[in-house]
């Protein structure tokens, strides 16, 4: 049995996946009242608009740096604070683009591999009689298929933007990084999920247990959220760059020269505009060069350890249980929202996917946070760095909201026998919304409270705000609990549902956005008007007896 | 807890479930009495677990009518929600939290007491010898363990009527001794009543008070074993005959065993 029977077997466990992903009737989800082939169809449309909406985004992510590549000068200066050299610029924008690719490849990876992992697709083939071979084979083109259309675009469209914006041998030279960013991501979300199925899904409960958790998956979620934190502190990491081009380079800041994905962002530069465009020491390319060298070699390490390992990993059976430790037999029921929060907490610190989502604004603030050390204390910049810290954690708290109701399809099915009213669950997840919010808020006023002119009206936008994104959750809860009312079926996880969750949380985003065009114009006062009144809409509407 | 509005613990009324073009159950009606366990029986896609699922709330019926203890199960269904105690075919829980976290949730959805539902849990862990695996994830727990849960799950608040799809399935003797004796007790009392789904002939012929036959979604006959006897003419018979004589699945049913002769 060759590829093309392995092809034929991965079509088969894709759909698999696509249909587990969907209805999860793997996790007892009842079949919704369709026919059998609307809900094959439906399955694979659902996580085709996914993908498609991943590629998407990588596709405006690599149109927009190849734009920023061809930028005039008079743009580039309002970008970039400082004066740096072309090339350097350039290099500069193709490390975000790599360093991107691979975070958001990584970002469908968490989503994908639970229910890869538990749609068991791989498993099923074993006991049938296929050589190890075929089935290796079988299980590498399921898991490439997770990301097929996004690691495509990487793959083609990032040599091709390139080539249009830098020349063809630029373009051509950008293929290296742009293969190693799939490969890596590819890896990276494979150890992820090993790592998860090993260490989070089977770690004990218990207070000390959940902090556990939490810090291994913040461990092993940091590079994401780093490569993130890069992006939105661009200013800051152009500064870095600048001292590679500075008169006096120590040794140390050489090997910055060294650092994924800078590297490797090098070569398409140095080909295109040769290496004096970069406008730093030799020394420098050279480390670049050598480490891209390196690079590549570690991404068809990776790529072999892959497709040895993909198997393994789809086989992989849950963490086994260790009995025998003393277990406290004592219950502590909460009232139904707080129940609903706590049990979501604890769902989420063992769903890298879930966990990455209320890390991310958290993390996000410490980054933006520590950007406002970049100018001179007490700066307006500094507050308006801060102000948008606060600002992109209300826009994040947008997605909670039908990241959190998709945490329901986990076992949707029994809690809808349970007296669980649509309202207590949504007071409970917009209560967790909000109180992630106010944290992210916290972080960047402990952070910058030395830094930020008049600290007490920064506190009072903070406050303001928190209406907003409690309304904002009220009312995407409300679509989601109404949608799935009428449809019968859940909203699946983020992996299948990714055009939906995008769908409901645009008013939701709308909601949070208001008050803060509202502080531009009028001040905090008038944020705090738009903001109550956009609650005093919502509230009754969300919440209302059976609106929800 | 308000008292109940009907003494009948659960009434299904012509209850109709279509998927798509396909009719899974056609105009049944059926009545859980005081003090009963009623045994659901039919071969497998009879129709089953539809009408077991639209009795909890997860299935829309098409038609027809649920009330539990007189109040409607199908709407929102809560007051309905709350008197009744479900345990599923299939292990679905959150399998991310441990048996004690899940339960807790449980708990406080039911808003129960602390200390009611702390004597409740130890009470049945014990019986089910659960102690040690209640801070491990529900993920790394076998099927029999993640049973043991869910029957729990379903005690917890004490409810009134007990609805259980295939609950002995994957339960050691010991547990499945414990769940019959539970059981028994259960109905024993209050005027409470249990619907038991099985394709265990013995475990209806030993437990059940009344039986329903479901077939291609139609109640085909119901009643006492005796009456089932009678019925289908089988004086002595086991509920096995019974069942299949009733269901017509007895016929070729000597020459298919036949041909699996030369397997």
């Amino acid at each position: 049995m060759g590829w093309r029977e392995a092809a034929r077997l991965a079509d088969v466990a894709f759909l698999e996946v696509a249909l587990q992903a969907t209805y999860a009737f793997r996790q007892g989800n009842p079949v919704p009242p369709a026919e059998g082939r609307r809900m094959v169809a439906r399955a694979q449309r659902r996580v085709a608009q996914s993908k498609a909406l991943i590629a998407g985004l990588l596709g405006f992510l690599v149109l927009g740096a190849a734009v920023l590549l061809r930028a005039p000068p008079a743009v580039r200066a309002q970008l970039v604070p400082i004066a740096i050299p072309l090339g350097l610029f350039q290099t500069g924008i193709l490390t975000g683009v790599f360093g991107l690719e691979v975070a958001l490849l990584w970002w469908t990876g968490l989503q994908a591999l639970p229910t890869f992992l538990g749609s068991s697709a791989v498993s099923v083939l074993e006991p049938l009689p296929i050589d190890p071979r075929t089935l290796r084979r079988a299980a590498a083109i399921v898991y490439l298929r997770l990301f097929d259309l996004p690691a495509l675009v990487v793959l083609v469209g990032t040599p091709v933007f390139v080539g249009l914006a830098l020349g063809p041998l630029a373009g051509l030279a950008s293929v290296p990084a742009s293969a190693s960013a799939v490969v890596f991501a590819l890896a990276l979300s494979l150890v992820t999920g090993r790592f998860f199925v090993r260490r989070v899904q089977g770690a004990r409960g218990g207070g000390g247990g959940a902090v556990v958790r939490w810090a291994y998956l913040l461990l092993w979620l940091l590079p994401a959220f780093g490569l993130l934190a890069f992006v939105t502190a661009s200013p800051a990491f152009f500064r870095v760059l600048a001292v590679l081009a500075g008169p006096h380079l120590s040794r140390p800041a050489e090997l910055l020269a060294a650092v994924y994905p800078f590297a490797v962002a090098v070569l398409p530069v140095a080909v295109a505009g040769g290496s004096g465009s970069l406008g730093v020491p030799s020394a420098v390319i050279l480390v670049a060069f050598l480490w891209t060298a390196v690079y590549a070699g570690v991404a068809v390490y990776a790529a072999v350890w892959l497709y040895g390992s993909v198997a393994e990993v789809g086989k992989l059976p849950p963490a086994v249980a260790t009995p025998g430790v003393a277990s406290r037999s004592e219950l502590r029921p909460q009232r139904p929202p707080w129940a609903v929060l706590t049990k979501d907490l604890r769902l989420a610190s063992r769903t890298p996917g879930y966990a990455f989502l209320i890390l991310l604004p958290l993390l996000d603030a410490v980054a933006l946070g520590l950007v406002t050390f970049a100018g001179a204390p007490g700066s307006a910049a500094a507050r308006g760095v801060a102000i948008g810290a606060v600002s992109a954690a209300a826009l994040l708290a947008t997605f909670f909201g039908p990241a959190f109701f998709a945490l329901e399809v986990v076992a949707q099915s029994y809690a809808r026998t349970l007296p669980v009213t649509p309202r207590s669950m949504a007071l409970g997840k917009v209560s967790l919304i909000g109180a992630i919010y106010l944290a992210a808020g916290g972080i960047v006023l402990a952070i910058t409270a030395l830094r930020v002119p008049a600290p007490g009206l920064f506190a009072l936008f903070i406050a303001a705000e928190l209406p907003a994104v409690v309304a904002a959750g009220l009312l995407e809860l409300a679509l989601l609990f109404r949608w799935a009312r009428a449809r019968g079926l859940p909203v699946t996880n983020l992996y299948a549902g990714a055009w939906n969750i995008v769908l409901v949380s645009l008013p939701g985003v709308a909601l949070a956005t208001a008050p803060i065009a509202a502080f531009v114009e009028v001040g905090v006062g008038g944020m705090a008007v738009v903001a109550l009144a956009e609650l005093a809409v919502m509230a009754p509407l969300a919440l209302g007896r059976g609106t929800t | 807890m308000p008292a109940p509005a009907s003494p009948v613990p659960l009434a299904v009324e012509r209850l109709t479930i279509d998927y798509g073009q396909r009719r899974a159950v056609n105009g049944l009606s059926l009545e859980v009495r005081p003090s009963e366990i009623y045994g659901l029986l039919g071969s497998n896609g009879a129709g089953k677990s539809s009408t077991i699922k639209s009795i909890v709330g997860l299935v829309r019926p098409t038609s027809g009518s649920v009330r539990v203890f007189g109040d409607d199960a199908v709407g929102d269904g809560l007051r309905a929600k709350e008197q009744l105690g479900y345990v599923p075919e299939t292990a679905l829980l959150y399998e991310a939290l441990t048996p004690r976290e899940f339960l807790e949730f449980v708990a406080g959805v039911r808003r129960l007491d602390r200390a009611v539902a702390s004597e409740r849990l130890q009470t049945y862990a014990a019986a089910f010898q659960l102690d040690a695996e209640l801070e491990e994830p529900i993920a790394t727990l076998s099927n029999g363990t993640r049973q043991k849960v869910l029957v729990i799950g379903a005690l917890l608040h004490a409810p009134r009527l007990l609805v259980l799809d295939e609950p002995l399935n994957s339960l050691d003797p010991r547990s499945v001794r414990i769940v019959k004796e539970l059981l028994l007790r259960f109905v024993r009392s209050g005027g409470r009543g249990v619907l038991l789904s099985t394709h265990t002939m013995e475990i209806a012929e030993e437990l059940c008070t009344r039986v329903g036959i479901l077939d291609r979604g139609v109640l085909l006959a119901e009643g006492t074993l005796a009456e089932l006897r009678t019925r289908a003419a089988r004086g002595d018979a086991s509920l096995e005959e019974v069942f299949l004589r009733l269901t017509r699945q007895d016929e070729g049913l000597t020459e298919a065993v036949a041909s699996l002769d030369g397997s």
